[in-house]
């Protein structure tokens, strides 16, 4: 996976409806503690993201399992990137320049895949529908 | 048909080298042939815990530079017949043992043991490196921490990532009453990061002081909770299927509570 080099010539449109040529890459697996994968578009994990695992795409970025890692969606400034999981509860999540991490204490599980995104300049997460998210777009 | 497992778990002092001691005794007590692999070249305990540090001459640095055949090197064990050491060198570091001479050392000892365990040394550099060279199945054991936790998922993927697919997890230490009160990790807790299958777990026990320090192994006291666990996964490593016993009944709650009531 370090090999994985990214290239900045290329432009991620993740938060477009279509992928067109973006580059995306399927993980089937769970990355653990100390796996990092650096990658110059969208990533689809199918598996958990663990505590101490680091994905870095300039793409959008699907866990198809619990995000508990640290993920940075649009990482070379795409602000439209997302991150969806089935479980959203990361060490740290960051989405082209924003930051954030999740409050202190324990956060509820809420049974439903969830979606971050930028929203006014701040990353928000709300449930994912597919139906609401398709209307919004 | 012989094994050659390893047992390792990433951070240190989480019970390594008891739990060799202890799956090594429990198998031999079995009547099954096994000898036990000190890999932590430096810093060697396995002797210790086992009650046979004063009867090393020759170690494993020995074995692996070809001065002398293992079979100079091996002790046989106070109680049972079938249960050989390889003790680590103590004067020397990790360095003075490569992968490759792990793996010859493996397959000549798999000719003469049904089961080779090796005791992985803490970390993820050079001596697990050697210590994970020549085994067939890996056994990670864990405490109910965070920090043990994590470094158990990072020593998974690293396992992984060397062939050694699907390790087994040990649950070391876990203290029923406080898990029910909702201060330590469950083991849905631990299972639910790591993922993998769950070998067995062992209740935080005195017994296993008081063994350890009198050079034996808890897996021989019947009467102790921890001992009783022990045997349960050895009988699992033979491949039977062994229910998890219930760790809140008997001697193990009331010397909990004992302990509490002391605090």
């Amino acid at each position: 996976m370090d090999s994985l080099i990214k290239n900045p010539d290329r432009q991620a449109n993740g938060g477009e409806d279509t992928i067109g040529d973006e580059n995306t890459i399927l993980i089937k697996r769970t990355l653990r503690s100390g796996q990092r994968l650096h990658y110059d578009g969208n990533v689809v994990v199918m598996g958990d993201v663990n505590p101490g695992a680091e994905i870095v795409a300039s793409g959008n970025v699907i866990i198809m399992g619990q995000l508990r890692g640290v993920v940075h969606a649009g990482a070379s400034g795409n602000e439209k990137a997302i991150v969806m999981s089935f479980r959203l509860a990361p060490t740290q999540l960051r989405i082209a320049n924003h930051i954030t991490r999740p409050p202190d204490g324990d956060s509820p599980e809420t049974g439903h895949p969830e979606i971050a995104s930028i929203k006014n300049g701040v990353v928000t997460i709300e449930p994912f529908h597919a139906s609401a998210d398709r209307q919004h777009r | 048909m012989s094994e050659v497992i390893v047992v390792t778990s990433g951070k240190g002092g989480v019970g390594k080298t008891t739990t060799t001691a202890n799956l090594g005794t429990g198998l031999a007590a079995a009547g099954h042939k096994v000898v036990l692999v000190d890999a932590d070249i430096g810093l060697r305990n396995l002797d210790v815990v086992m009650g046979l540090e004063n009867r090393i001459v020759y170690d494993i640095t020995n074995v692996t530079d070809g001065q002398i055949p293992y079979k100079k090197a091996l002790i046989k064990d106070k109680r049972y017949d079938g249960l050989y050491l390889l003790p680590a060198a103590q004067t020397k570091d990790k360095t003075a043992v490569s992968p490759e001479q792990m793996r010859e050392l493996c397959d000549e000892l798999r000719q003469e043991f049904e089961y080779v365990i090796i005791d992985c040394p803490a970390g993820i550099e050079q001596g697990f490196k050697n210590a994970i060279a020549g085994a067939d199945r890996a056994v990670v054991v864990t405490t109910p921490e965070v920090s043990a936790v994590r470094d158990a998922d990072r020593i998974i993927g690293l396992l992984e990532a060397n062939e050694l697919r699907e390790p087994k997890l040990i649950v070391n230490r876990l203290r029923y009453n406080m898990v029910k009160a909702g201060d330590m990790m469950s083991i849905d807790d631990i299972i639910d990061i790591l993922a993998i299958e769950l070998l067995g777990v062992v209740p935080e026990d005195e017994m296993v002081v008081i063994t350890t320090n009198r050079g034996e192994t808890v897996v021989q006291d019947d009467k102790s909770r921890s001992g009783q666990a022990y045997r349960n996964i050895v009988r699992r490593i033979k491949g039977e299927q062994v229910p998890l016993m219930d760790l809140q009944e008997g001697g193990f709650l009331t010397r909990l509570r004992k302990f509490m009531g002391l605090k």
